[in-house]
Order: structure tokens, then sequence, then C-alpha cells
């Protein structure tokens, strides 16, 4: 890896920092007051929580009747959001583990943030498949735990069963993995705040305990590093299996049934492309905001949005081939259901959320073809809030109008959402929004151990990893 | 007080002493004694640690499932156990419906002391096993709590003694004064009632019963009275008839009784001889009706095209007879060829023929008589001599006595079971008149808009609660006995009656008076009356000889040139064709909200009435399905909401009677409530527009179609909440080639091509071999079903059984536009047009009882199951709620339960089945295959020590079924019923390409047509 750095390559992290610069400017945003602007944006999305709170209090309270389904479509919001947010959180696990096996070294400066994201939006997803149950309180009965009921036992056969293992466990991982990531960087914390311990203000105490504790004892020795980079390699190695299994058993949920437009054997490398595409859509989203916000320009840098955007075309590329795969194969089965399904899909009545998801996750994305777009932070930003929207748009489009219109025209119905379905989703993004900014406020948001390894500094004095 | 609440009560002799050791095992739950000791003597850490780990979990344990359990109650047995009672058991008794004035035979299921269900009697001469929706939903009434429970004496409250005290004086006063007293009912075929009415107005000189049906076959009786010298409604046979014209007559739904006619009419084309034969059906109508939907031909008229073309029938009809008769002329070639094809085909089928018409003017009842007449049908296809009595209402008595109470000359006018103030064509004018009469009582169950206008109203029991009889047909004695003591303080109407009459009498021993004089010399088998009316009590019918006025025979003379009144309609205009709903019917059952929600058997509209107007016309006046339309006619007008509906007359549009009844607001509020829940009606609204001020009275007759009226488009907006959105079988054109627009769901073939090939009509689907062995075993049982989709009418009775037996919910309008009914039944109704014409299929269509069901696979929590016998059972206490297996069930019959539905009244609950379980929210549920009903089977078999026999377990859908087009039974046993339908050409399964091995055979729809009509399938 001697080679690695070349004199034709941009660095990964500009403004020739130092590695004190590079703890100060990390930690300078745990450090000072929060600004108006946090304030302002935290009271929006926090409101936008509470009005999802209360939406899911009314919902819980009163039946799943407040939603818009029926008896014809029986998942809507509820499933779209669920993928939406779970297809989110690939990028992270993506970028912290899959990039890090590959040696992708620009992954150090926005894996922190990318995983943080991960779980934040595998906490939103989470709670649909909890929310969207007739009676959430039984939750509990889709795990298989030993019980007085006899021998009654979950149903290994159901893909939704699947989904709570698979989830579960993709959960657990990506939450150490991203906790021990931090470690180094806690205990830097620790140290930094370790001078307020006894005289500074409150908060400040506080903080310092609490990273004392999350730190772990971490005393930053070779042992601590050999044991700590091992186990990091490891936990790597765990987690990139995730990201192409969790996606291919949330598929499953539609690729086992029997539904026209569901029961297709594309789904899983299909929802996994579309998984990473939607999230490094909303890394990119997120990073845009956040590295203007909180003054990360040098840290997150054109070249770290640049690549984000190849990915963006590569897997936007690979969702546009799965379209025309399904709609091919429709068109081939000679089946009339699957073929009516495709055509309803394109032209029935909701043929505009169709036109929405093309237009968004197909024709958009292509300008990134051209330099100049991905050098353009403001296109780039509106384009990844397009690949957002279509993203969200797919899921809508492959559980609503698969559902709405299926074998016996006599049950075919519309979909309308319920004022308490929108909150709901309202309320995914405020919680999803309320946790990033918390996390800005809290936590480095990017790796400080890690950025130092790239640096320039570094190169330059013939330290290579 | 105190004595009550402190007494002990115990749960097992032991604890009544308070036994030592009894009260121990009281508090230990766990009867087995731990060992805690583990290794040592004493209490050491791990098995400290064990017992208090497991105490916790009891703990946890007991909470939770405390939680999903209600709290345990001490059950207080009666303090005399009542003979022959035994809690739990079924005991059923057979009785007769008064659900309209059709008289089918009903057994009604009692369990602990109330009914909660009504069946068809399998043995009754008439419904002979089926009852229709109408009828299995009339047992909601009884447990109505907007149901008087006392009388009430100008419009309060009062005692029964108050009431009758003032009546009698009142009475007596009349008697001395020799005032004219009037008795208005409905159809009064009830022996019984009728001596009890004769002999009070006997008192009376010169008082009269006035019968009349809001439902009018008036004009029928009149023209027998024309041509036969006797007022009579003949009794059709319509199993005896190789071809059936229906000009407008609704048989199979609401025309006097379409229980028993749908039993007749599915005999005579059951396709069971060889060659196949069947019945040929042509319907001539204006707009869709039940029957229209299921006749072989059908063309489409209008109202006046419909009254001329029976003249121009009748001519043809007697030129083909050798009789010379001014043939009407007729201009339009069209009608003269369906008249020459008609007439050819009937005079082929002389004396195996039946033609019928709905038609209310006498004119054209006389022809129909002339036609019947002369094609033979008279003793064949229609019974004279044991004639029907199940409309006996008679129009022109009605006039008269409207002119006396103009003239006020009525000094007391009873009513019973009779809504004039609402179901008259001028029922205002006639509610001011009437309030010139003196004495007015009515015997309502409610203060409908009739009995709101009398003195006194003596609520009648409900029917069954009240010893009753009826001779639906001239020589059938039906009895209706009670099957639970009143519940308010209401009385049969004989009594009250008797009482004011001066001779007071129960209706039990007045029932038995008269049977004993009147009935018992009509029979020869028993000479005592004991044995006779035990046998009759027990039977719910007897059958003796009839006592009606023998028809002269057919008086050729008397038919003249009977002309139709029938006016044209004017241009700008469309004919208006009024007519009752199935559930409906004249507005009886308006306070029935499982009749208010049932979906038309057609439209598959809910909770309203509405304009119907063919698609042609609606474009043409730039009309859309909800536009609320103004129909006007002189200074008439209604505002109704717009309804397209294919098959109509492009020049009329229809309204269904029997809407707008007072206190249906009641029901604005049915259903769940929540943030963006609409109300059902609008509060203080009522539920539909009462239709009948468009009705005409002409010539002593009520006239139902004669009106024509100016369409407008009001602006407004009222969405119908319909359980069906796509109306057709083929998909919309824009998203399938040709070929592929069609969806091979439901199969037809013509009787050509069936007596060619049993199997004609089968869709030829690639089926590919399944890549695994079945390995479903089913040892015992394996239940199936088998639909023959050529009987069904569509009716929908099923669907009504099906609620009511399962404990199924009502949901309210705005749940049903949401598209979230509950009926676990339901009948699919597909249009396919074939150039003008246009054919309807109903599909009933339930939980198909999979073997590869992909329900099943999919629950995460093992919530729904196959059984051994197969059957798909849903297990509602285990369902979390996620509905994956309603989204990936093939045919969409999984309900789920979006909210909590409460009944809007309380005391309704008193009709939920006990064998069911009452659904909680957020739970899937779905037809069971009514397993209790097979558990039941089962437990009786077993108790008589004898194997389960075909036919021992009846669905409540087969039950109630009037056409008997579903056959459940053990597809294990070759010899089953069902197995035999499953062997049939034509049986078929729904969706079969998809491999779930469905349990429910259909059976193809026949079409009787030459080969070259048959629909040209892909």
């Amino acid at each position: 890896m001697s080679s690695a750095y070349s004199v034709l390559r941009q660095p990964l992290v500009e403004g020739d920092r130092t590695v004190a610069q590079v703890t100060a400017d990390i930690s300078a945003p745990l450090e000072r007051r929060a600004g108006a602007m946090w304030w302002i944006t935290f009271g929006i999305v926090f409101s936008m929580l509470v009005l999802g709170l209360a939406a899911i209090t009314y919902q819980v309270a009163t039946g799943i009747g407040t939603w818009g389904l029926n008896r014809t479509v029986g998942w809507a919001f509820d499933i779209t959001n669920f993928v939406f947010w779970i297809g989110i959180g690939h990028a992270g696990t993506a970028i912290s583990a899959f990039l890090f096996l590959l040696r992708q070294r620009w992954r150090t400066s926005i894996s922190r943030a990318a995983e943080a994201m991960t779980i934040f939006a595998v906490m939103c997803a989470g709670i649909f498949p909890l929310i969207h149950m007739g009676r959430p309180w039984f939750a509990y009965w889709v795990l298989p735990y030993p019980n007085t009921r006899g021998s009654l036992w979950v149903n290994f056969r159901s893909p939704l069963l699947w989904d709570v293992f698979a989830i579960s466990t993709y959960f657990t991982i990506s939450a150490v993995f991203w906790y021990l990531g931090l470690v180094p960087d806690l205990a830097t914390l620790r140290d930094r705040f370790a001078p307020l311990a006894k005289n500074g203000p409150l908060g400040a105490k506080l903080r310092y305990r609490l990273y004392c504790i999350l730190s772990l004892g971490w005393n930053g020795s070779a042992k601590t590093w050999n044991s700590y980079e091992s186990l990091y390699l490891l936990l790597a190695g765990l987690a990139t299996p995730l990201v192409v299994s969790v996606h291919s058993i949330v598929s499953f949920d539609f690729a086992t049934s029997v539904l026209p437009g569901w029961h297709t054997t594309i789904f899983p490398p299909y929802f996994v492309a579309g998984a990473l595409f939607s999230g490094f859509g909303m890394v990119l989203t997120l990073m845009l905001i956040a590295r203007k916000v909180v003054h990360m320009e040098n840290y997150i840098t054109r070249g770290h949005i640049d690549a984000m955007c190849k990915i963006v075309i590569a897997t936007g590329g690979m969702v546009a081939l799965a379209y025309m795969t399904e709609i091919f194969i429709a068109w081939q089965s000679g089946n009339l259901y699957e073929r009516f399904a495709f055509a309803n899909r394109a032209f029935g009545p909701f043929g505009w959320a169709y036109r929405i998801m093309v237009f968004c996750n197909v024709f958009a994305p292509q300008l990134l073809w051209i330099r100049k777009i991905r050098h353009n932070l403001l296109l780039v930003f509106i384009l990844s809030i397009f690949v957002n929207i279509g993203m969200w748009f797919e899921r809508f489009v492959i559980i609503v109008t698969s559902l709405h219109r299926d074998f016996l025209p006599s049950s075919w119905a519309h979909y309308t959402p319920s004022l308490i379905e929108i909150a709901t989703l309202i309320g995914s993004f405020g919680l999803f929004f309320t946790a990033f900014l918390l996390f800005c406020r809290l936590l480095p948001m990017i790796s400080i151990s890690e950025v130092k390894g790239v640096l320039n500094y570094g190169r330059r004095n013939g330290e290579h990893q | 007080m105190s004595d009550i609440d402190n007494k002990h009560y115990w749960k097992a002799p032991a604890g009544r002493n308070g036994a030592e050791g009894y009260q121990l095992k009281v508090i230990n739950e766990f009867p087995e004694e731990l060992d805690l000791k583990g290794e040592s003597e004493g209490i050491n850490r791990r098995s400290f640690l064990k017992a208090t780990g497991f105490a916790f979990a009891g703990a946890v344990v007991a909470q939770m499932t405390g939680c999903s359990r209600p709290p345990e109650l001490k059950i207080i047995p009666f303090l005399e156990q009542p003979e022959e009672i035994i809690p739990g058991r079924e005991y059923w008794y057979a009785s007769t419906c008064h659900g309209c004035s059709a008289g089918c035979g009903i057994l009604t299921r009692n369990l602990d002391g109330r009914p909660i269900k009504l069946e068809g009697n399998p043995h009754h001469p008439l419904s002979k096993g089926g009852l229709c929706a109408v009828g299995q939903a009339s047992i909601l009434p009884l447990y109505d709590s907007h149901r008087l429970r006392v009388p009430m004496m100008g419009n309060k409250e009062a005692t029964w003694a108050q009431v009758d005290q003032a009546i009698t004086t009142q009475l007596a006063d009349l008697r001395k004064k020799g005032a004219a007293v009037r008795f208005l009912s409905s159809t009064v075929n009830s022996p019984t009632l009728r001596r009890s009415i004769r002999e009070f107005l006997a008192d009376f000189p010169g008082a009269r019963h006035i019968q009349y049906d809001a439902l009018s076959s008036s004009a029928i009786q009149s023209a027998h009275q024309t041509t036969h010298g006797a007022r009579i409604l003949p009794h059709y046979r319509f199993d005896r008839a190789r071809m059936i014209v229906s000009f407008d007559a609704d048989f199979l739904g609401t025309w006097i009784s379409p229980v028993e006619f749908t039993r007749d009419y599915a005999a005579g084309r059951s396709l069971q001889s060889t060659p196949p034969t069947m019945s040929l059906h042509v319907q001539l109508e204006s707009r869709m009706s039940l029957t229209g939907s299921s006749a072989d031909r059908r063309h489409v008229v209008t109202p006046r095209e419909c009254e001329g073309m029976v003249a121009l029938l009748a001519g043809k009809i007697a030129k083909l007879a050798g009789q010379s008769s001014a043939v009407i002329a007729e201009t339009n070639p069209h009608f003269t060829a369906i008249i020459d094809e008609l007439a050819d085909q009937l005079w082929h089928h002389r004396g195996q023929s039946l033609i019928i018409s709905g038609s209310n003017q006498t004119a054209t009842q006389v022809h129909i008589n002339r036609i019947n007449h002369l094609l033979g049908n008279e003793g064949q296809t229609i019974d004279l001599t044991a004639p029907s009595q199940q409309r006996m209402g008679d129009d022109g008595e009605l006039e008269k006595l409207r002119q006396e109470i103009a003239a006020g000359k009525v000094a007391a006018l009873f009513i019973l079971n009779a809504n004039p103030a609402y179901d008259l064509p001028d029922f205002a004018e006639f509610t001011q008149q009437v309030q010139q009469v003196p004495l007015i009582v009515s015997f309502a169950d409610r203060l409908d808009e009739t009995a709101s206008l009398a003195h006194f109203v003596c609520p009648d029991h409900h029917y069954l609660e009240s010893w009753h009889d009826q001779e639906p047909v001239a020589g059938l004695i039906t009895i209706t006995q009670p099957s639970i003591n009143p519940l308010h303080q209401t009385r049969a109407v004989v009594e009250s009656l008797s009482l004011w009459h001066g001779k007071p009498v129960d209706a039990h021993t007045f029932m038995q008076q008269t049977w004993q004089q009147e009935i018992l010399k009509r029979q020869n088998t028993h000479s005592q009356f004991q044995p006779f009316w035990d046998q009759a009590l027990q039977m719910g019918f007897v059958q003796v000889k009839p006592d009606a006025t023998t028809p002269k025979s057919f008086n050729a003379s008397a038919v003249g040139n009977a002309a139709t009144t029938q006016p044209s309609v004017p241009s700008g205009k469309l004919a208006l064709v009024l007519y009752p709903t199935i559930g409906m019917l004249d507005g009886r059952h308006a306070h029935n909200p499982w009749l208010l929600e049932l979906p038309d058997p057609v439209t598959k509209v809910t909770w309203d009435n509405y304009a119907s107007f063919s698609p042609a016309t609606a474009d043409a006046l730039g009309i859309k399905e909800g536009d609320v339309v103004r129909l006007t006619d002189d200074q008439i007008k209604i505002e109704l909401p717009a309804h397209l509906q294919p098959g109509q007359n492009d020049q009329s549009v229809a309204v269904a009677l029997g809407y707008g009844r007072k206190g249906t607001d009641r029901f604005a509020f049915i259903g769940p409530q929540w943030l963006e829940s609409k109300p059902t009606v609008e509060p203080g609204h009522l539920i539909g527009q009462n239709a009948a001020i468009f009705l005409a009275r002409q010539n002593n007759q009520t006239l139902y179609s004669t009106r024509s009226v100016q369409v407008q488009r009001t602006g407004a907006r009222h969405e119908l909440a319909c359980t069906q959105l796509h109306h057709s079988i083929d998909v919309p054109a824009n998203l399938a080639t040709p070929a592929e627009r069609r969806r091979p769901i439901v199969e037809e073939t013509t009787l050509a091509a069936l007596i060619k090939d049993p199997h004609a009509g089968a869709h030829h689907q690639e089926l590919f071999p399944s890549l695994w062995a079945p390995d479903h075993k089913y040892p015992g049982h394996k239940w199936g079903m088998s639909i023959d989709m050529n009987a069904c009418t569509g009716c929908s009775a099923c669907v009504v059984a099906c609620q009511i037996e399962n404990n199924i919910p009502i949901v309210g309008k705005d749940e049903i536009a949401r598209q979230r009914e509950m009926y676990w039944m339901r009948i699919d109704r597909y249009y396919t047009s074939e150039g003008d014409d246009t054919d309807v299929a109903h599909q009933p269509m339930l939980c198909q009882h999979c073997e590869n069901a992909t329900c099943e696979t999919v629950c995460p929590v093992l919530a729904t199951a196959h059984s051994s016998e197969g059957i798909n059972m849903q297990v509602y206490n285990r369902c979390v709620g996620t509905r994956y297996c309603a989204n990936n069930c093939a045919y969409k019959v999984r309900r789920f339960n979006w909210f909590n539905y409460a009944h809007e009244d309380q005391m309704q609950n008193m009709i939920l089945n006990p064998e069911v379980t009452v659904r909680d929210r957020g739970v899937m549920e779905k037809c069971s295959f009514c397993i209790q009903r097979i558990s039941n089977a089962k437990a009786r078999a077993k108790e008589n020590g004898v194997p389960l026999a075909d036919g021992d377990v009846k669905t409540a859908c087969q039950q109630s079924c009037p056409a008997q087009a579903i056959v459940f039974g053990d597809l294990n046993d070759p010899n089953s019923q069902v197995s035999k339908m499953r062997a049939n050409g034509r049986a078929y399964r729904v969706l079969e390409e998809l491999k779930v091995e469905p349990s429910i055979d259909y059976l193809r729809i026949v079409r009787n047509r030459p080969q070259q009509l048959e629909d040209s399938h892909v």
C-alpha cells in the first residue's frame, strides 16, 4: 500500500491540516454553543417528531382504520416507509464496512455520519413493522421465545419473520460497529473535557463523565490499537454481508408472495441496488448540509461528493436495468396477470407515481455523468433529493400498485393516504433528523482517529498505513 | 343488600367450609410443590435465583394472560332449572317468516333462551329450505331497542289499561252512533287474524277491512276478475315452465314470492337430465333487475314499450292460435322481430311456458292472461285452483277508503302493517286528510310515519314473539310460534282486538279455536284436533283443501281491446321506473342495518337509493356517478345521487322505493367514529329519499312506471358507497391487449355447446406440473364446497346468512366507501358486453380454503393454519394483524378489523352467535366453512353413535340459498354430493393456474342460447 499516494490524486482532506488541527476542527462543533440555525432546525424537526408521535398514539389507540388502507390494499405508507428507511440505512453500512474492506480510504471522512444515519434510519424503519400491526402490543409474539402457550412457535416460513431476524441483526451489528469505531474518539473527547471536569460548567462535567464511561478506559496504547483494529476488521467483515442480506430478505416479503408485481426473482439484487442508491442519495443530502452547517468543507471535500455521485450513477443504472428487466420479463412471461400488473403500474390510476419514480431514479441521475454537475454542489443536492423522492415512490409503486389491482377485478380498490399516515411519515423524518442533529452536537461526526490516517500531513512525512 | 354483598360464593365443595388445604391450594397457583431445595438443605444462591426467577416469570405470565382474558366472573345458575332447556344447547322451532308477505317456512334457532338465527324450513312446500336476505335479517328488529316498549296514547307513553279504557270508551260511543269503522292493513292471509278482524268489525255496521300492498299486485287480481270471474292471484309454477317470458317482473328478487320462485326457477334450469335441459328465460325490462341479470335473453325497452309489447305478443299468439284478433300495429320493426321470435318460441312451448308481467295495469295483465290461456298454460304453469294469497291488496278498495277519509266519513281507522303516510303517492295529502279521523289506532312497532299520526299506538309483538298463522297459497297454512317471551310490553293484535271486542282471549287460545273451527275440517288425515295441531306445530305448516273461490274458465269476450294507458315520454324527459330493492322492499326494513348495508345484488351500492341512468344517457346529460340530480315532473321533485347502470334502457331512469323512512337518521353515527370518518347520513337527514311521490294512481291502480321526469344536475355531489369499484370482467382497455382483456375468472357456455361437450366453455389454461408432491394428508374428512353459478341468481341471501351466523359487524357507509366491508361471503358481479347486450355473472366469493394456502405461509405468528380436514383456520387470539395474509390472498377474501365495531344498538348484541368469537380490533378474519357447524354435527353424530353422513353439515350460506346453488361436504367421500359436483363437466376452479388448490369448485354458467351467440372466449 506504500504507493497509494499519487501526486495526481487530490488529497482526501483539504486545507493541509495537522493532526492537532484535525482534532480541534472536528471537536469544535461539540465544544461551542449551538447556534441559532441549529436550534431553529431542531425546533422544526422535533415538532415533526412530536407530530408523528401524536399520530402513532392516536392510531394505536383507535385502530389501523385511521390509515387509508382497505380490504385490498393492506399495506401502503407503512411498509413503503419501512423499506424506504431500511434502504437509506444501507449506505452507512456500505460506506463503513464494505468500503473499509475494499480499502477505500476516502470513506473515513463520511463513514461516521453515514453509520449514524444507518442507525437512525433503521430506528425509523423499525417503527413501521411495529405500528403496522393490528395489535402492536402483541408484537413480541414474532419473537421465538419459550412460552406457556403449549408448543406455540413462530412461523419460520414467513418472510416477515425473516425480516425480524434480519433487521434486529442488522441493527445490532450496525450499532456495535458504530460504537466501536467511536471509542478512540470518545477517549479523545474525554481527554479534551478533562480540564473542565473540576471547575467547568455542569454540562461539561456531565459530558466528561459520559465520555469517561463510553470510552471504556481507552488508553491509546499500541496493544489497545492493535486489538481495536483487529476487532474493527472482524466487525466490518460481519457487517458487509448484511448489506446484501438485509435488503434481500426485505425483498422476500414481496418476492415470495403470489401477487403479480411482487412475485419476481429479480427482487433481491434489485432491492439491494435500490437500497444503495437511495442510501447514497441520502448520504449526499445529509453531507452536503452537514459540511456547510458545521464547516467541515476540508474534510468532506468535493472529491467525496464526486465519488458518491459516481456510486449513485452506478446503482441508479442497476435500478434502471431492474425496471426494464421487470417489464421485459412480464411481457415475456405471457402471463396476463403479470402483464397487466406492469401495464397498470405505468398507465393505471397510480401511473403518476410510476412516472415520478422513473424520472427521479432513471433520468435525473444521468446528469451526474457530467463532471461539472457533480461539482456543482447545489445541483448535486437537488439531484440527491430527487433520488430520495424517487426511491420512496419506487417502494410505494411496488406495494400499492401491485396490491390495488390484483387477480379478481371485483376486489380492485383505490388507495388514498389518511392524515394520520402522512403525519406518521413526517414523524419518521422528524425522528431521523432529530437524532441526527443531536448526534452532531454530542459526538464527533467525522472519525477523528481515522481521518488522521489519511492526512496529507502523514503522507508528506512518509508515514503510510 | 349487605347480605347479598357478603354472600360467600364457593367454587368447589371443599371451599364451602373454608377447608384449610383448599385455601392453600387456591393461593398456590401451581399445585405441585417446587423443588427449591437443590442439593443442600437450605436455600443457596442458585436455588434462590431459580425460585425468584420462576416466581417472576409466573407473575409475568399471569399478568400477560390476564391482559387478554376477561376477568373471571362467577356464574349464578338458574334458581329453578327450566325443564328441557340445557344451557348452550340449541333448540329449533318451526315458524313462518314475516319479512314479506310470501310466507316462507323458517326454523328459528334458539340458544340460551333467545332466537339468534333463522333458517329455511326444508320441508316447507313453497320455500323448500331457502330463506332470502330479508327473511334472514328479519330477526334483528326483535332486538331493536327503538321498538315501542309500551303502548302510546297521543304520542305519550301509556299503560295498556289506560289505552284499553280509552279505546273501549270511544268504540262504545262509535257503536252507538253506528259510525264508519275501517281497518286498513297490508295483505292479511292469516285465518286467525282474518277471523279476529271479522269478529271485531262485526260489531260495527258497514265496517270494512281494506287491504293494500305498497308493492301492489292488484292488477293481476283485477285482470282475473275480468277474465276468470274471480279476484285471484295465480300461483305460478316456474319449475314446470320450459320457457319463461317476464315483462319487467323481478320474480327472482322482489316479486310476490321470490324464494319460492327462485327455488322453482333453479329446479327448471338444473341441467341434471341427459341431455341437459333448462328453461329458456326471456326478460323484457327497462332497468337491470336481479331477474334480468339471470335471463338468457334480455331485451331492454322503455316502460311504455314493455306494456305495448305485451299487447303485441297477445295479438301475435292469438293469430297463431287461429283467432282473428286485431293485432296492434307496431311500427318499430325491431320490436316486431323480437315479438315474432318470442311468439314462435312460445307457440313451440305450448303448455310449458309462463308469461308474467310486473305491471300493475289491468289491461296489460288481461293480455297476459290471454297469452297464458292461449298457450294452454293454465293448470300447467299457472295454478288457479289453489291460488296465491301472498298479495291480496286491492288498490280500488284503498281508493274508496281515500275518498271516504277525504269526505270525513270515517270515524275510526285501525292500521296494521301498513304505512300509508309513507308509501302512498300523495302521502302528504293523506297525512292531512287522515287527521280528520277522530280515532286512529295503529299496531306499528315504532312511531313510523303513520303511527305518529295515530291517537293510539298499540304495538304488536315481533313475529318471533307471537302466535300467528298464514295461508300464503290456498291450502297451505303455516304457523308462527313464539320462540321467546315478549321482550317488551307489546301485545298481539288478536288480543287487542278481542279485548276491545269485549271477549278477551289470548292469542294462543284464539288461534287454536280458529284452527279447530276452520282448519281441522279442511283435511281428512286427523279427526282429533290435538294430534293435528301438534303435527302442524312441529312441521310449521299443514296442507289442507284450498278454500278459495273457484275461477271460471277463461272468458275471451272480456278481453275486448284492453288498452293500456301508458303515456308516452315527452322529448327531453326520461321515463321514470320505480322499483323495490331486495333489502328494503316497500320500506318496511328501513330500520334494519343489515339490509341497509347489504350491497344491492346488481349495483353493489349500499346505504342509499339513487337514480340509475344508462352510461350512454349519463354521458349525454354529462352526469357522473355520484352527481346529485334533480328529477322533476310537474311540481314533484326529488334530488338523488346518480348511478351509472349498464344494461339499462337509454330513455329511462330508475329509482328505488323504500328509502327516506322516518327515524333512519339514527344510523348517522353507525360504524367507527374517528378523525376522518364521515357520518352514514348527515345528522338529521334520512337514509335515501322517498320516491313514492312519483307513484301514480289511475283507474284504481297504483302505477309504478308511468311518470316521466326532467333530469337536471344540481352541481352537488353525494358519493355512493359501493362494494365493487370495477364492474366489468374486462380490465380497462388501455391496460391489456384485446386478447388479454377478459379475465378467465368466470366461465360460461351455452346450452347448445354443453349438449355437445360437457366441458364446453372451459378455459384451456396451461397448467404446469407442481414441483412438489401434495403433502397434506386428510385422514378423516376433507371439506369442500361446490357453487353452481348457473343456479346462483345473486340474491344475496347467503351474504346475510353468513353475516348473522358469524357475527360479522355492520361497518357503516363511510367504511364501505373506504372498501372495508366485513362480509366473509360476497357476491362478485361482473358485466360483460356483447354489442348492445349486457350479460351479468354472479360469482359468490368466499375463502377458498386452498390446500396450498398462500396466507398460511406468510403469517409470522402461525395465526392461520391448515387443519387436517382441509380447512384454512384463522386463530383470532394469535393474530397480531400484519395483514400480510390478506395481501397474499389471490381471492381477496380476508377481512381485517380496522376498528372495534360495536353495534349501534347495544341490545342487538343479543343476536350474537355464542358459538363464534366476536373479533377484536386488529385481527384478521374470514370464512371458516362454518367450522362451528361442523363441530356441532360431529358432536351430534358421536352422540348418536353414527358416522357423519353427507349433508349433516350445512354451512349457513348453503342453508339459506333459495336456489340450492351451494353444496358443502366431504371430498374424501366419493359418494358425497360435493364430490359428484366436482366430477361434473362444468366444474372449474377459480385461478386454478396458481396451484393453490382451492377447495371450492364453481360450476360454469350456462346460457340457453344457440351456440353461435356464445361469448367469444379468449
